[in-house]
């Protein structure tokens, strides 16, 4: 489909026929922050901003998720029968997301529905079930670094329409059926519109001055990375806290559990991160990442040398920068992987 | 605090260099703004590196107890009033011994809250803060505005009792005011003037943006216990999920440990990535535990925290 | 503790404490009585409540 044009004068009726079919959710401002939330006002959607606090990965990995309920009883047609928690009721749309944040999914769809035998119900579901319509960077923040990590402020990747603001209008890219479909009865932009679009996306690529090198990362040799000697300093100054894990849009680890109530009793999946030495503690009481080293190496050797050896050459980072400016002692995502390449 | 921060590489190259120390805990320039990040030199070369600034806003003693494992020898550390209480507090629980520290005592000058700062430009990035005297100098793109450093200071700043290090082995800069006229008592404990439902509105609004990161707890010199509360599992004391339960009784029980041994340094705060309030909680236990016991924690190597003794006349009229 | 959450909002009738020894046995059923009649008497806890049944 040729890109179309929507006049910024019609956005709120636009958006009112969105929210007539979809729960839509977009960044909003609250309280001095861009955050995701329902959208009930559609003047209330941010169309300025640099990315949201936390990334929307919640949207389609809850932070905690109930997956199964079942009655815990010995005897009894219902005892010990696991019923799994239905799909979303209904469809969703994600308004104004970044592409960074859209292309995160896109990785983790490799990792939660890889084959038959991972198919991940419970994320399948509600990525099947949600649009996402992406607002291209006008305004990268210092510390964003997406070009490095194949990524764009304009990428496309992994969004069902990219919207690119002019100003007076915005252009509006179908990229999938389900994008078309929202672009429907939209005006053909004009050649000066789409120059005018380009000219942002140069201009956005320009402003991001981190690089990140990634090449000697990926081609050299998993074992030469893993000891090199620079992860002793990298991990002094580390918390092992959870910031980093949880605000990162590709972070996906988790923790299984099965809570009871008397006769009821749920399983419940909740994040949890490998910064934390329980995330890894055996039964036997061996640990294989015992040491704070171990947990810090893992981290940036799991998104920038395993994800990619096992994921055919895809980064396990979009370059958002969120850890970068969360950190609470300022270790830099960016320094690291550098060092890495160097 | 340049010329501070010029004194701490001195010092710090020349304790390096004599090998009186094997390793000066500081602070380095961060990547973002406002932010100077914990740094370890062990070189005089990479001494140069330390520096100071209102920026300094975690509690470096928290680094004495998580060293890796099997270093041990002497370090130095930059300590500022709270965080030298807190190292006092280390040594009377026996985690690290006195002969272990090497003390760079520093007077405080404030720490600033880049949420403060944050909140006057809502929706903007900024790029640069720099520090102009009293001033800040914040910049982003498309302004630039000075504000005084007053009007931004992390809240513990302003009622800290004990801006000048409280135990030191070289002064760095001479002592100045060991406070800035905040009354702490009137502030610690303002829930107390709300009814109960008020109350409780008040701590669900506290800690309804709890993401259940721990980074107060691993940015607290205090909480080093090898199995925090949350990670037992035998049993489970507290969920792992976001239930409203779960959260609250992190918070109520994380703050209950600190009792009677809290600084009120602020990292905790600091740290939160939602900038999360936490120091409500603590700020109302070290109130009763001044009322209680006239205690002030980590003032002195000699006096005994009242929780960790039991006295004959402990206030105990709670116990029916 | 006490203190700390009757400043949270928890009723103070809910937590209670007592020191009593085991030779104390009719101490401890006053106790117990005195306890549970409390608590009832401030009916359902509606704060601090997990319920799984609620909950997504």
């Amino acid at each position: 489909m040729a890109e179309k044009i929507l006049a910024k004068d019609k956005l709120g009726g636009f958006l009112e026929g969105l929210t007539s079919s979809y729960e839509v959710f977009a960044p909003q401002e609250s309280e001095g922050k861009a955050r995701w939330a329902r959208l009930e006002d559609p003047s209330g959607a941010l169309w300025e901003f640099s990315n949201t606090h936390l990334s929307p990965k919640d949207f389609f990995f809850p932070q905690s998720e109930c997956m199964m309920r079942f009655k815990n009883l010995q005897d009894g047609e219902e005892g010990m029968v696991m019923h799994s928690e239905p799909g979303l009721d209904n469809k969703r749309l994600l308004l104004n997301i970044r592409p960074c944040d859209a292309k995160a999914f896109q990785v983790l769809d490799l990792i939660f529905v890889q084959d038959e035998m991972t198919d991940d119900f419970y994320w399948r579901d509600k990525r099947e079930q949600t649009t996402l319509v992406g607002l291209g960077c006008s305004d990268p923040c210092p510390t964003c670094f997406c070009t490095s990590m194949n990524c764009g402020p304009h990428s496309t990747t992994g969004l069902d329409v990219l919207l690119v603001d002019l100003g007076d209008k915005l252009l509006v890219k179908a990229l999938t059926e389900k994008g078309e479909a929202l672009a429907q009865g939209l005006e053909d932009a004009s050649p000066d519109d789409l120059a005018a679009a380009e000219a942002q996306r140069k201009s956005s690529e320009e402003q991001i001055e981190s690089t990140v090198g990634m090449d000697q990362v990926l081609s050299r040799d998993m074992m030469e990375l893993y000891d090199a000697g620079h992860w002793s300093r990298v991990q002094e100054s580390c918390l092992n806290c959870g910031t980093c894990t949880y605000c990162c849009p590709t972070c996906h680890c988790f923790d299984i559990q099965d809570e009871t109530q008397g006769e009821d009793g749920r399983r419940v999946r909740n994040w949890d991160s490998c910064m934390s030495w329980l995330f890894t503690m055996h039964g036997t009481g061996h640990n294989p990442r015992g040491t704070k080293l171990d947990r810090v190496r893992q981290r940036f050797m799991h998104k920038f040398k395993y994800i990619p050896a096992k994921r055919g050459g895809e980064i396990g980072c979009v370059g958002c920068g969120r850890c970068v400016q969360l950190c609470p002692v300022n270790i830099d995502v960016r320094r690291v992987v550098n060092d890495m390449n160097a | 605090m340049e010329a501070i921060a010029q004194k701490i590489r001195e010092a710090a190259a020349k304790l390096l260099s004599e090998g009186a120390v094997d390793c000066v805990i500081g602070y380095a320039k961060g990547t973002v703004p406002m932010r100077d990040y914990p740094y370890f030199a062990y070189t005089p070369e990479e001494a140069q590196n330390l520096t100071w600034s209102p920026f300094c806003t975690n509690n470096l003693a928290n680094f004495l107890i998580r060293r890796t494992a099997g270093e041990v020898g002497k370090v130095a550390i930059v300590a500022q009033g709270c965080v030298s209480r807190s190292i006092v507090g280390l040594i009377k629980e026996n985690q690290i011994t006195r002969e272990q520290v090497y003390i760079l005592g520093v007077p405080s000058h404030g720490m600033v809250d880049r949420r403060k700062v944050e909140a006057r430009f809502p929706l903007k990035t900024i790029t640069e803060v720099l520090v102009d005297g009293e001033d800040l100098i914040v910049k982003g793109k498309g302004f630039e505005e000075r504000i005084p450093q007053k009007e931004v200071r992390r809240s513990n700043c302003y009622t800290c009792v004990q801006r000048n290090p409280v135990i030191v082995d070289e002064v760095v800069a001479e002592d100045g005011p060991n406070d800035w006229g905040g009354n702490i008592d009137a502030v610690a404990a303002p829930w107390e003037k709300l009814e109960p439902l008020q109350r409780w509105a008040a701590f669900e609004e506290t800690v309804k943006d709890c993401i259940r990161c721990y980074a107060c707890r691993d940015a607290c010199p205090l909480c080093y216990c090898h199995v925090c509360f949350v990670d037992e599992s035998q049993p489970q004391w507290c969920g792992k999920g976001q239930d409203e339960a779960d959260v609250a009784t992190f918070h109520i029980l994380r703050a209950f440990h600190c009792a009677g041994r809290c600084t009120d340094c602020g990292a905790c705060e600091s740290a939160c990535p939602m900038g999360i309030k936490v120091r409500r909680f603590t700020s109302k236990i070290e109130k009763d535990v001044r009322q209680l016991y006239d205690y002030t924690p980590g003032l002195d190597l000699e006096s005994t925290p009242p929780l960790s003794v039991y006295r004959p006349n402990d206030p105990q009229e709670f116990i029916k | 503790m006490n203190n700390l959450l009757e400043y949270i909002g928890i009723e103070p009738g809910r937590l209670h404490f007592s020191w009593i020894s085991s030779a104390e046995a009719t101490k401890f059923q006053d106790t117990v009585i005195k306890v549970t009649d409390a608590v009832k008497a401030l009916g359902p806890a509606q704060r601090m409540v997990k319920d799984i049944r609620r909950v997504a």
